[in-house]
């Protein structure tokens, strides 16, 4: 992941309001179009996002967001058909921007026509659910509380590109755990090669340096 | 990590942010600018710092609601990219960023000063007029003693913000109360010194008549505008706005608190000042000024201190040298987040791997700051106070244009009276740039060719660097967007 992203969520619920807060942490900027007003109140209240009060599906609306200049667009309500809708809008208004899509049912290949990426809440809260269940294996995104275990691309020309750890002096909150192979942890002579994608731990207030260190 | 690890960056609350703005207001111009507008509006200085109180605090609320809805460190850079198209957004970015580099230098040149006084004061020098060149160890060239010791205060702050990540906001807040706290001692004696009888007494007298022969109430007008560049606060507040805490309440309030604050300290300070040096003597002090008043009518004979007026001095010094870092830190940040818009090479847009600092943009700030050193001090604010000027313009223009095309944007401020305020701020910054640029025809020709020069050298620089983003080189403008188009 290079440099930070313009991201535009549609929908402040429970889905969009823990998208904007993660990617606020890792340093993106985020602006979130919400129809209901206290949840847009809430959101500005927790400063993470510039806040569209409004009906993502009006073009009105969703041109506010600053569609041209965005490298995303997530639709992320509880709606499929408000999503998809904000999709095609998106397509229409600003061909460049990706856009990303929330269903409700399991899906098929029948958005692939016409969103870039699609994704399904519930197989994550079905993963949760096992998790819960039966609990002597866990997935991992469950088990570190509000600490993340992430898989960090080094980007070319990144500052921590062809440095060992040695060299390198990474904010306190976070531990870079293997090297590139994933075969051995990682110690002070660990190279970091660009292209190369490594595994981190790190606590959220300090996301947004890890990845500037390893962003080009 | 073995190369050992840095904290993150500390929360800071109200009184912090606060503070910052104050540090930034106080330090700058109440040392360095009181004898510059002194020189031109002669008493009525005075009103010079309450009047630009009330023009900036139209700009204060602009920038209260912008940083209260954008949740957003950099400073109206940061507000202004986010409003406007990319190559408004870019000039904004480069006069503030020149602004500040060339503040820095202009607080180095007072700072030299006023440490030679501190020196004299002590006895290690004779006064500072009478100090003579420094022969630099090792070079063939000798430099005057006060660009010398401006160019090591500016090394020794940029080597200390490169190596490490800045200060917290918690030293801030104490350096900024060291200040106050010291300002408050002079304003005190200032007025206890009055019908003490001496010659340095303080007395109304000095302010009659308040504007000098043959000058008009106009006459303020231009020490308005020179003077500007100490209410530059505002976008150092809203530079820290991500790490303040609460910040869509806190970051409007700290604008209000340290703009209230801060023109009531000046204007206590120049009547003092005034008051007891008289406009004219404390217009030939210059930089010192303020420094010079004190040493007249403190008391000495005092343990350690030996020289009440020592105690201002040493002020100061301390407030120039704040004042400095501050504006090494600001400088930076905005040459970085230019950097990671794309809108300046990628690299001053990265923090470097083992100091987590911005190390080009502020390696690249320091070039200028140290450049800028050379500079009489009067050019050096008029160029910083002009862009200033400019750019608080475009502030103002950014709450309107906002309000029309993202009419549903959430504000949690909104400014009172809209659009009044904003075109208010508008048209006076205007009025004081108009009056500045006729002032600086006449008077300093030099500060308006770089001001120009400079503006000219953005444009240049704007398109070579979007030239090369349209090229085959991906990233040069802007790596993440094309890094999402391959995605």
């Amino acid at each position: 992941m290079d440099g930070n992203f313009r991201i535009v969520i549609a929908g402040g619920g429970r889905v969009g309001n823990r998208v904007a807060h993660i990617l606020d942490d890792r340093g993106h900027d985020v602006t979130v179009v919400e129809r209901d007003p206290e949840r847009a109140e809430a959101l500005s209240d927790d400063y993470v996002a510039t806040v569209i009060e409004g009906d993502a599906t009006r073009p009105g609306v969703l041109e506010q967001a600053g569609l041209e200049r965005a490298d995303v667009v997530a639709a992320l309500t509880s709606q499929t058909g408000t999503n998809l809708a904000v999709c095609l809008l998106t397509r229409e208004l600003a061909p460049d921007t990706q856009t990303v899509v929330r269903t409700e049912s399991e899906p098929g290949a029948e958005f692939d026509r016409f969103v870039d990426e699609v994704i399904f809440p519930e197989r994550a809260g079905a993963r949760a659910a096992v998790n819960a269940i039966e609990p002597d294996v866990s997935a991992l995104e469950d088990v570190t509380g509000t600490l993340d275990i992430l898989e960090v691309h080094v980007a070319d020309g990144a500052p921590v590109a062809g440095r060992s750890l040695d060299e390198v002096a990474l904010p306190r909150g976070s531990l870079i755990v293997s090297d590139a192979a994933g075969d051995t942890l990682a110690g002070a002579e660990t190279v970091l090669h660009a292209g190369e994608s490594y595994l981190v731990a790190v606590e959220p207030s300090v996301v947004d340096e890890v990845l500037n260190l390893f962003g080009g | 990590m073995s190369a050992g690890e840095r904290a993150p960056a500390a929360e800071l609350g109200l009184l912090d942010a606060t503070m910052i703005g104050m540090g930034a207001m106080i330090g700058a111009g109440i040392f360095v600018l009181t004898g510059l507008a002194a020189e031109i509006a002669g008493p009525a200085a005075i009103l010079v710092f309450v009047f630009n109180g009330i023009v900036t605090a139209f700009t204060g609320l602009s920038y209260a609601e912008l940083a209260a809805s954008i949740p957003k460190s950099g400073g109206g850079y940061a507000f202004v990219r986010e409003t406007f198209d990319d190559l408004p957004s870019f000039l904004m970015g480069w006069m503030l960023w020149f602004a500040y580099m060339i503040a820095g230098g202009l607080y180095a040149l007072g700072f030299a000063p006023n440490f030679l006084e501190l020196l004299h004061v002590y006895g290690v020098t004779a006064a500072p007029g009478q100090v003579g060149a420094i022969a630099v160890p090792l070079l063939p060239v000798s430099v005057p003693a006060a660009v010398g010791l401006a160019l090591v205060a500016v090394a020794l702050l940029v080597t200390v913000n490169a190596l490490s990540t800045a200060a917290s906001g918690s030293a801030e807040t104490l350096f900024t109360a060291v200040k106050v706290a010291i300002l408050v001692v002079f304003v005190a004696f200032g007025f206890l010194s009055a019908g003490g009888g001496g010659e340095t007494s303080f007395t109304f007298q000095q302010f009659d008549p308040l504007f000098p022969a043959g000058n008009s109430a106009f006459s303020i007008l231009p020490a308005m505008g020179l003077t500007f560049i100490a209410f530059e606060g505002y976008d150092l507040i809203t530079t820290v706005t991500e790490e303040v805490e609460n910040p869509r309440e806190n970051i409007p309030r700290a604008i209000f608190y340290s703009l209230g604050a801060t023109v009531v300290v000046y204007a206590l300070v120049v009547v003092v000042a005034i008051g007891t040096l008289g406009a004219q003597g404390l217009a030939d002090a210059g930089e010192a000024g303020i420094a010079q008043a004190a040493t007249s009518f403190m008391p000495t004979g005092l343990p350690i201190i030996r020289n009440g007026g020592a105690l201002i001095v040493f002020g100061a010094v301390f407030s120039t040298l704040t004042a400095l870092n501050a504006v090494v830190i600001a400088s930076s940040r905005v040459a970085f987040s230019m950097g990671r818009e794309g809108q300046l090479l990628p690299r001053i847009g990265r923090i470097h791997h083992r100091y987590g600092t911005p190390f080009f943009a502020i390696l690249l700030s320091a070039v200028v700051m140290l450049g800028s050193v050379v500079l009489p001090t009067e050019s050096a604010g008029n160029v910083s106070s002009l862009f200033f000027l400019l750019s608080f313009i475009v502030v103002n223009a950014a709450v309107i244009k906002l309000r029309r095309d993202r009419p549903n944007m959430r504000r949690p401020y909104e400014m009172p009276y809209y659009p009044i305020p904003a075109v208010l701020g508008i048209a006076l910054n205007l009025l004081l740039t108009g009056v500045l640029v006729v002032y600086l025809v006449r008077t300093d020709p030099l500060a308006l060719a770089l001001s120009v020069g400079w503006i000219l050298a953005g444009v240049a620089a704007y398109y070579a660097l979007r030239g090369r983003g349209e090229g085959a080189a991906p990233g040069s403008t802007d790596s993440s967007n094309a890094e999402a188009g391959d995605g």
